[in-house]
């Protein structure tokens, strides 16, 4: 059975829609949960996390704006610079289709070093079937299995391992679980 | 207690690893099982926000619910 646009689910629909409009703005990933999920991992989610490069407040404003003219709202506020006061004090702001309290998306923008070169090093996968951003599986696994360590997480981490077994670039992860315990454990 | 609840946990690993293997093994199958399930969950919790919006301080409560839950 081919994959095909019958087969994306609310979440990638809404993934897809909201990617369009960023894109036009700024680098972006996505990063968490929606990784694994978009990978087949067999798990609800309301939401899906956006890690957006640092903007000026003009920049924002304009992505902010375009948001809003084509169909989404933000929870936290209409205004573009209450929202913005959020991202520069790093809190995640979120976005629903208007009239809709879900699926959210999340974002925030990049707020150190790591965050920065998961954007530079953000890649499409293909296995999903979804053509956006992600952060690398390397970087997801690192994450949910050295800072995250939830449950949830380890499972979701597992589950990427099987999915990519013997693509895994071993060496790669325990760098970034370096570079999580140096910059985000200190 | 503690043997039932090593039991359980250790089914719940087995049937994630099981359908981990599935969909790396299926790449062009997996998803048509999975978005029904992905879905139900959504159209599911659209309907009860929607309910709830409905009721007096419904929309407040909404946003407390939101913004208690650890999202991921």
């Amino acid at each position: 059975m081919e994959r095909g646009i019958d087969n994306k689910t609310i979440l990638d629909r809404f993934a897809l829609d909201f990617v369009k409009i960023v894109e036009k703005h700024c680098k972006y990933i996505i990063v968490s949960g929606f990784v694994a999920i978009a990978h087949g991992r067999s798990r609800g989610t309301e939401d899906i996390d956006m890690i957006i490069e640092r903007l000026s407040r003009d920049k924002f404003a304009k992505l902010h704006n375009d948001l809003l003219k084509n169909g989404f709202e933000c929870m936290q506020s209409e205004e573009f610079d209450v929202v913005y006061e959020y991202l520069i004090n790093k809190t995640s702001v979120r976005y629903t289709y208007k009239d809709e309290f879900l699926p959210e998306m999340k974002i925030k923008f990049a707020k150190d070093e790591i965050d920065d070169f998961q954007l530079k090093t953000r890649k499409k996968l293909p296995f999903t079937g979804l053509d956006v951003y992600f952060s690398s599986i390397e970087m997801n696994i690192a994450f949910k299995e050295e800072y995250l360590r939830s449950d949830k997480d380890l499972e979701d981490a597992r589950h990427l391992r099987i999915v990519y077994k013997d693509k895994i670039n071993e060496n790669e992860i325990n760098e970034i679980k370096k570079m999580i315990k140096r910059v985000r454990k200190k | 207690m503690r043997k039932i609840k090593y039991s359980i946990r250790e089914e719940h690993k087995d049937q994630i690893e099981r359908w981990a293997n599935y969909v790396r093994d299926n790449p062009q199958e997996w998803k048509a099982k999975l978005k029904p399930f992905l879905d139900a969950q959504i159209i599911m919790a659209r309907r009860f926000y929607n309910k709830l919006a409905e009721t007096p301080e419904g929309r407040e409560k909404i946003k407390l619910l939101k913004n208690n839950v650890k999202l991921g």
